[in-house]
């Protein structure tokens, strides 16, 4: 009973939230939304039973990417009365992609209610291991049997890294000096400093 | 707990389980405020007596209750909400600070049955929910509209995510060593991991290393001194606090505290044994003192480290914070889990 | 099988923290109301600065390194994401999956090598 009325809660959060990602008219507003639906869909996750999978959820999606997210929303000047000037001139183009995506959309639903698809027989392989969670099964399958995709998606990362730093990063001179910690630490008070004791009367000759 | 309702007060099993909960969902909850409202006493005579000050001393025997005077004032303040401000933001900013800070004690184990969600991967849900703690922060600073809040903001949010990169790394050793991401399995791992006799991951060689940078970057985590740059008050007044007032005031503080007790908590479960009583061995009735009693001890035993740090130690420069972060920590300990797993393949799995 | 009954105080507890910050936030506001204490002006409603308005929109737009290093912060977070379920099975992938997992670790070592050398990770 608890569970269904939890997946009821969850489920209306995700999608009145994802509703309010396209209809808020601030960015901020729609990436905060966006936020509160990734939660949710965390919650629908672990009542299906994954747990892992809800929390990397939280992790990567709510933890990281969202933060990108925002930082680029906040710090981006947007101007509204620009962006609906420009509302005429794409409108063509924004009706044939809503056109595309409700065919789609249509080709969906009409495949859902066509049957299930079979998209492989299940080996065995991803039976849970008995008294082992499930975080536990997914290693012992992800780092054996998949690991070709696993490196594959080492390299996806590696290249995102790359491209992302080659997209922003500017060569700067630094302004001011540069601080060198190494040789700050290397530093010792002998070849430093200068011990000298003047006569009375005299001056010191650095 | 749910026996006590269910035999003793004859309820029936569904009430006696949601009593039970619901009671150690406050018992968690309350003392944890208590606890915070303490706690800044604490700091704030730890903080006077390095500098050769006397701290709170004026309300209540020895200022015992000077938060709670600065509580009540606080209380009783105008909510001001600034007219350039995004109101409704503005207002979720410290309830998100707060909720999350609260939430993230829903896995902590305070004793062997004394833990309200024992979940398989509670330590995963730790990093997750602290990793929500970047939302407090970035939209208050955004939603007050103003200069310092939202430079503030920028620095936090930098700062957190960079010190949660290698801080997943170092959670990553523990889980290895433990070989479970249980809170509860994590502490019983240790009883005797210290040579036979020393119940704590700390004394092992490979951990050493990984507990200091857990304690370094538990500090930058909750921008604690000497990485307070959020809230640098010669640069930026008081950071993304700037804008408010009253109990919302007091709420970024409270979770503040809240976080750093987690942290020291964490310090405490994954690095010196949790609950469990410091030695192996069992001459006084050792193991009978309750475990919540051991946990509370070592939480405050580094909650005074913190405070010490934050007394003697000068505040970072942005650009040596974030080469700490990436230079330093982010390398050593991606060497570490590449070590420790070598060594146990070696010696336990191989 | 995933026990949720572990999982529905974590749910009990987000309402209640959640209403006990709610509460936090609002009564205060309430109780300024009746004691008098609530009695804004213009002034005291501007946002804080040296004693005149803000010369410019205060949400500037911003260093790009803070984008770089979001970005960074994804792949590694995503990275330690692969590794927590290879760090509890490591007793049932055993070799394999260790060397498999070093060399994914190399990879982005490469990365992490890639950034400090163009300087990417520099601050100053």
């Amino acid at each position: 009973m608890i569970q269904t009325l939890a997946f009821y809660l969850f489920a209306v959060l995700v999608t009145a939230s994802a509703t309010m990602v396209i209809l808020s008219r601030n960015p901020v507003h729609s990436v905060l939304w966006l936020i509160l639906s990734f939660f949710n869909a965390a919650g629908l996750m672990v009542l299906v039973g994954a747990e892992f999978i809800a929390l990397l959820l939280v992790i990567v999606y709510v933890g990281a990417v969202a933060v990108l997210f925002l930082f680029v929303v906040m710090m981006l000047d947007i101007d509204f009365s620009e962006l609906r000037a420009g509302f005429m001139k794409n409108f063509p183009i924004g009706v044939a992609i809503a056109v595309v995506l409700l065919t789609e959309l249509v080709l969906g639903i009409g495949a859902y209610r066509a049957g299930a698809l079979q998209l492989g027989a299940p080996t065995g392989d991803a039976v849970p291991i008995p008294g082992r969670g499930n975080i536990d099964s997914l290693g012992a399958v992800l780092y054996t049997d998949y690991l070709f995709l696993f490196e594959a998606a080492g390299i996806i990362l590696l290249v995102a890294m790359v491209g992302a730093i080659v997209l922003t990063h500017r060569e700067q001179k630094a302004t001011r000096g540069h601080q060198n910690i190494g040789k700050q630490v290397r530093r010792n008070p002998d070849e430093a400093t200068v011990m000298k004791q003047p006569e009375v009367g005299a001056g010191v000759e650095l | 707990m749910t026996d006590f309702f269910q035999n003793t007060l004859g309820m029936s099993y569904e009430f006696a389980w949601f009593t039970a909960t619901i009671a150690g969902i406050l018992l968690i909850a309350l003392p944890l405020m208590l606890a915070v409202a303490m706690i800044i006493y604490v700091d704030r005579k730890v903080w006077a007596a390095i500098a050769l000050r006397r701290g709170p001393n004026v309300v209540g025997p020895f200022g015992l209750l000077q938060s709670f005077a600065d509580g009540l004032k606080v209380f009783l303040q105008e909510t001001i909400i600034p007219s350039a401000a995004n109101k409704g933001l503005f207002l979720i900013a410290p309830i998100v600070t707060f909720t999350v800070a609260l939430l993230a004690w829903a896995v902590i184990p305070f004793g062997p049955e004394a833990v309200l969600a024992d979940i398989n991967i509670g330590l995963l849900y730790v990093l997750a929910i602290s990793s929500l703690g970047v939302y407090g922060v970035v939209v208050s600073g955004w939603a007050s509209n103003s200069k310092y809040p939202f430079f503030s903001a920028m620095r936090a949010a930098a700062q957190m995510i960079s010190y949660e990169v290698s801080i997943g790394f170092i959670l990553i050793c523990v889980i290895l060593y433990a070989g479970s991401s249980n809170l509860n399995t994590i502490i019983v791992a240790q009883i005797g991991h210290g040579f036979g006799l020393v119940n704590a991951f700390a004394f092992n060689l490979l951990l050493f290393p990984m507990w200091v940078m857990f304690l370094i970057s538990s500090l930058a985590e909750t921008a604690r001194a000497p990485f307070d740059l959020t809230e640098a008050e010669s640069e930026l007044v008081a950071g993304y606090q700037t804008e408010y007032s009253s109990m919302s005031f007091a709420l970024f503080w409270l979770g503040e505290y809240a976080n750093v007790l987690l942290m020291a908590a964490l310090n405490a479960i994954l690095f010196f044994g949790g609950w469990l009583p410091p030695l192996n061995i069992d001459l006084i009735p050792w193991f009978d003192i309750p475990g919540f009693i051991w946990l509370f001890a070592k939480i405050f035993f580094f909650f005074f480290v913190f405070s010490w740090v934050k007394a003697t130690v000068p505040r970072f420069r942005y650009d040596q914070l974030m080469r700490l972060g990436w230079k330093v920590f982010l390398p050593l300990s991606l060497a570490f889990v590449v070590l420790t797993s070598g060594w146990l393949m070696l010696t336990r799995y191989g | 099988m995933v026990d949720l009954s572990q999982y529905l105080p974590i749910l009990l507890f987000l309402f209640i923290a959640l209403g006990l910050s709610a509460l936090f936030v609002f009564l205060p506001m309430g109780v300024s109301r009746l004691t008098g204490a609530h009695n804004p002006d213009a002034e005291k409603l501007s946002e804080y600065e040296c004693g005149f308005p803000a010369f410019e929109d205060p949400r500037s737009q911003f260093d790009v390194r803070f984008y770089l290093i979001a970005i960074l912060f994804i792949v590694f977070d995503l990275e330690a994401a692969f590794l927590f379920p290879w760090a509890v099975s490591l007793d049932l992938t055993g070799w394999p999956g260790w060397i498999t997992m070093m060399i994914f670790l190399g990879e982005l070592a490469v990365g992490l090598a890639y950034a400090w050398k163009v300087g990417a990770l520099e601050w100053d």
